[in-house]
């Protein structure tokens, strides 16, 4: 019963979210054109960086606006059309219903990285018309991935982070809708701060301590590295324990703030 | 017949703030003391000028809302503390076009609240064509609830709110915006759920409405009951013309003051 809920929340989330436009632009355009753009700039910098930065540095860029400008924004819909409050009350638990939300959400913005690597690949074929090393260097880097296994499981650790990072932010949403302000001045900073598209040891000290704090910029490292890297894994897990316990507590202390404060709906 | 609610001091403040500077805070008590009881099986309504309180009140008991101070219980358990044990056994359906997935169809929309109240895949669907055929959407049930019309969103809240065979079912003017055939379906409906041992509860801005429903009727003014009877003895009690009077008369007199 769990999961189905879970299920069919996640279903429903993914046929809403698809039929607008918004989040269509964050999950299609979006990819394309940031990938054009960090193209162009790592042209420079030799075959190695554009798995990494161009194609994963994209798609990282386009799975984070999907959550800052449409999951979380997915709440304040609900809350505007009257079914937030629907929700919160029915008996199946409204941590469930969120946490199906995000998840259909994440899921589908995994197509980003599709995107920007299918633009990538165009891109290249039209740089490197003529210099048919370029397209095999290119591509030699691009498909070759060297572990399948742990790519994957990198991967799956990258989406339990975005998960737990938007279902905490669903939460505060649940509680004042003016989160959806914060959200906005968050995306870009995070984009930078974890290391998306650059690296983060180019930062000044000061703000790589801040990275280090959070889990994306441990998730990143996880993707970008070729193999297992228990020091990061280590890490990125502590910080999902934290992240986790976080999440839990939020959603206690938000399921008695939101009928005490009536935040649920607009009157 | 034991009482299904049950509510004793109820009150309910709404603290805003206003102001980016200089935050002032503001608050008004929406609900200020309020006792009343409710017997299983029984319809009955609340009415009210616009902001006395009504919505409120309903929130409270359907576990949305925190009292501020009193007792709130629903089948016996409190609504705040233990709203997981009642919130099964009980649904609400609100007037207006909110409350609907518009992208969705109305099948998909009852499937979808089934699945929330527990309800299994056979029987939701059991239970989906059944609704959809009582409030007479079947022949649109696949269409998307953005195409319809008012009052077919109206009735499908109706539907939405039985999904999960109700104990108690409250209904915050369920017949606002219906045409009068949609509202006779309505209030037949509420008979058939009443037949059937049901509880409803029910606010509605139609006096005539109230007064063919009800067994009982509070009259609620500025957040406090000022009367509180069946209609008959109501109109005895307050009416002009004694029992001759309508309920609008009642309504009339208690609120005015
Ligand atoms: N979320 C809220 N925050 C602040 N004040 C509120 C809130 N909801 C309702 N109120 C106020 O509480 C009072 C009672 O509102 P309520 O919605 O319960 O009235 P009502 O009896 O349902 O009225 P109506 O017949 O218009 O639906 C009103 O003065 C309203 O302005
Ligand atoms: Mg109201």
């Amino acid at each position: 019963m769990l999961m189905q809920i879970i299920k069919d929340t996640m279903f429903l989330q993914m046929k809403q979210s698809f039929v607008r436009p918004m989040f269509r632009f964050c999950l299609i355009a979006n990819p394309i054109v940031n990938t054009i753009f960090l193209y162009e700039m790592y042209l420079q910098k030799g075959a190695d960086t554009f798995l990494n930065y161009v194609v994963l540095g994209a798609g990282l860029m386009g799975i984070w606006s999907c959550i800052c400008f449409s999951s979380i924004g997915d709440i304040n819909r609900e809350r505007y059309s009257g079914t937030l409050a629907l929700i919160y009350v029915a008996p199946g638990g409204f941590g469930k219903i969120i946490f199906g939300k995000v998840l259909g959400n994440t899921m589908l913005s995994l197509l980003t990285f599709v995107i920007s690597y299918i633009t990538a690949c165009v891109l290249s074929a039209f740089t490197w018309g003529e210099e048919s090393s370029g397209i095999e260097k290119f591509l030699s880097t691009i498909i070759h991935i060297e572990n399948i296994g742990y790519f994957i499981f990198a991967s799956v650790m990258l989406i339990l982070t975005f998960v737990l990072i938007s279902i905490c932010f669903a939460f505060i949403l649940m509680l004042s809708r003016k989160t959806e302000l914060y959200m906005n001045l968050l995306e870009i900073p995070l984009i930078f701060i974890c290391g998306f598209t650059f690296p983060v040891e180019v930062l000044p000290q000061w703000i790589q301590n801040i990275s280090n704090c959070l889990a994306p910029t441990w998730a990143v490292r996880m993707l970008r590295s070729s193999q297992m890297n228990w020091e990061s894994f280590g890490i990125l897990c502590i910080e999902l324990l934290v992240l986790l316990l976080l999440t839990w507590v939020l959603y206690k202390w938000v399921d008695r703030r939101i009928r005490i404060n009536a935040t649920l709906e607009v009157s | 017949m034991k009482n299904v609610i049950e509510v004793k001091n109820l009150k309910r403040e709404y603290v805003t703030t206003k102001g980016w500077i200089s935050r002032k805070k503001e608050s008004l008590m929406a609900v200020a003391g309020i006792d009343f009881s409710v017997k299983e099986g029984e319809i009955f309504g609340l009415l009210g000028e616009n902001g006395a309180g009504k919505t409120t009140t309903i929130k409270m008991l359907i576990t949305l809302l925190a009292p501020t101070s009193g007792v709130c219980n629903v089948l016996g358990y409190d609504t705040f503390k233990e709203a997981d044990k009642v919130r099964g056994q009980i649904n609400f359906v609100f007037g207006g076009e909110m409350g609907v997935y518009r992208r969705l169809s109305a099948r998909d929309n009852l499937l979808y609240f089934a699945g929330l109240y527990k309800i299994k895949g056979e029987e939701a669907k059991r239970r989906t064509e059944e609704l959809l055929k009582l409030v007479e959407l079947e022949a649109a049930s696949d269409r998307l609830v953005e195409t319809y019309s008012k009052g077919m969103i109206q009735r499908l809240q109706i539907a939405r709110g039985l999904i999960n065979n109700p104990k108690i079912i409250f209904m915050d003017e369920p017949t606002v915006g219906l045409d009068p055939l949609g509202a006779n379906m309505l209030r037949e409906i509420i008979r058939k759920l009443k037949a059937e041992g049901k509880t409803v509860l029910l606010t509605t801005h139609y006096m005539q409405e109230a007064d063919d429903l009800c067994d009982h009727i509070a009259i609620i003014h500025k957040g406090k009951i000022v009367a509180q009877d069946t209609p008959k003895q109501l109109k005895v009690r307050f009416g002009k013309n004694g029992a001759d009077s309508t309920l609008e008369e009642v309504f009339l007199c208690l609120c005015k003051s």
